[in-house]
């Protein structure tokens, strides 16, 4: 069994190449339960790839990818159980566009949890509360902003009540005006202790809830400091000129 | 040799008894047809030996002329020992022959479901089996709901290929009244009208359903 003080992902010497590129190289990360990550870097640094890794989305050819206590890849069953600890949030919502904000909700709770339509709309709409959004429980996901699809798209992965949250660029896709409703729903998420790992360039975010940010670039790990760290002047190179061109807008 | 309109109302009668054949073989061929082509494409996209072998099916069925088909599953095929009514045989060449174009159908419904879609159903621990029942075939119908209907529209007006087998459908009676009465315009207008009736018909239907399908918008 897993202790708490166990890390919910430790990754160690993880390499995965697309064809000739090398879109991960000799990766090492540790995500204790309860911490916040901020993942940030330039576009094709790898940084989707890797938490896209986490979550058995990708696979990868070398190394070692351990979530809940089991490595991804090796026993098929395992690594199903496993990834059922995850929940993603995606740049582009995702939502299922047939379904009603319920449907998209109770699909897995029904599906994959087991539960009944009227236990499964239960725990649905109090994750709908918790972002903030009950109201829009019968509209389907085209009647909605983006900022609300991406808030249901939150509580549709919070529903199946996992361990670890990833977000992939969660508000990249997003006008500006929504951008902060959707933060909020990830900074209360963070209050409540959820264990997130977040692809973001949101700079304030990070700096509000992160417990550790890390920079990446061509694939590797180039720095990894606790926020307050990062945002000072004694950074790594690198990030330091990274945070000054996104700082810079 | 005129046109009597009184004479080709005296058709109507006897062509409608038919209208049930018609309708049931249309009703099953489409049925069969969708269910075959749906697995066609499954198996294609599953790839390797199964994928190759459906992939191979879909073309061969699409470049055969369906005469062949019925004729060869009616001809053929009691051969071997397999001997089947004229309706029923009539109904399996349509159904294969008709897959094979509603795989083709059924793919370019999936192909343009994003990628996204597939994926959020794996990042929520949905099985395949679910993802396709629940997350990829509604999305398709969206997308295929008109070419589907169109070509639901073809196997109606397939049918009377049948005749060939000698299923009494409602252009085989319209000739048993042409070849009595030696009168061919009455008859054939009168079938003619019928199908164009039914397939007005499902058109009218199949807007009505992609109307309902698209409900919420599309994304």
């Amino acid at each position: 069994m897993l202790a708490q003080s166990d890390p919910i992902v430790g990754i160690q010497g993880l390499n995965k190449w697309f064809g000739a590129l090398h879109v991960l190289n000799d990766i090492d990360l540790t995500v204790a339960s309860g911490a916040r990550v901020v993942v940030c870097g330039p576009s094709g640094s790898g940084k989707s790839t890797l938490i896209r890794c986490i979550n058995g989305l990708e696979s990868y050819q070398e190394g070692v990818l351990r979530l809940a206590g089991t490595t991804l890849g090796h026993k098929a069953r395992e690594t199903a159980a496993a990834c059922r600890q995850t929940g993603m949030v995606f740049q582009s919502f995702n939502l299922f566009p047939h379904l009603t904000v319920l449907g998209n909700c109770t699909l897995a709770l029904r599906r994959v949890a087991g539960k009944t339509r009227s236990e499964a709309e239960d725990i649905a709409m109090a994750h709908l509360e918790k972002v903030r959004i009950p109201e829009k429980a019968r509209s389907y996901p085209g009647q909605l902003s983006g900022g609300q699809q991406q808030r249901v798209a939150i509580a549709r992965a919070l529903c199946l009540n996992p361990r670890i949250m990833l977000f992939d660029e969660p508000t990249s896709a997003l006008d500006p005006e929504m951008i902060k409703e959707v933060l909020d729903v990830m900074v209360a998420l963070a209050r409540d202790g959820m264990t997130m790992v977040c692809v973001t360039h949101e700079m304030g975010f990070a700096r509000e809830v992160a417990d550790e940010v890390v920079f990446m670039d061509g694939g590797s790990i180039l720095d990894r400091a606790p926020a307050r760290d990062f945002f000072s002047a004694s950074g790594h190179p690198r990030s330091r000129l990274f945070l000054e061109t996104i700082l810079r807008h | 040799m005129g046109f009597d309109p009184a004479f080709a109302l005296s058709c109507v009668p006897t062509i409608l008894s038919a209208i049930g054949t018609t309708l049931l073989v249309a009703a099953v061929s489409c049925f069969g047809a969708a269910t075959i082509g749906f697995l066609f494409e499954m198996a294609r996209r599953i790839g390797g030996i199964a994928g190759m072998a459906s992939g191979f099916a879909i073309d061969f069925i699409r470049s055969t002329p369906v005469l062949i088909w019925l004729y060869f599953l009616y001809f053929v095929l009691p051969f071997y020992g397999i001997r089947l009514g004229s309706m029923t045989v009539g109904i399996m060449g349509l159904s294969l022959y008709y897959s094979g174009y509603l795989a083709e159908v059924f793919k370019a419904g999936i192909d343009a479901i994003p990628k996204g879609q597939p994926e959020a159903a794996r990042a929520l621990s949905l099985s395949r089996r679910d993802t396709v029942i629940y997350v990829i075939a509604p999305q398709m119908m969206r997308n295929i709901a008109a070419p589907l209907g169109n070509y639901f529209v073809s196997i109606l007006k397939a049918t009377p290929y049948l005749a060939v087998l000698a299923v009494p459908d409602m252009l085989g009676r319209a000739f048993d009244i042409a070849s009595e009465t030696y009168r061919y315009a009455e008859p054939l207008v009168v079938a003619g009208l019928i199908f164009l009736a039914l397939a007005l018909l499902i058109s009218y239907g199949v807007k009505r359903l992609e109307r309902r399908l698209l409900a919420g918008g599309t994304r």
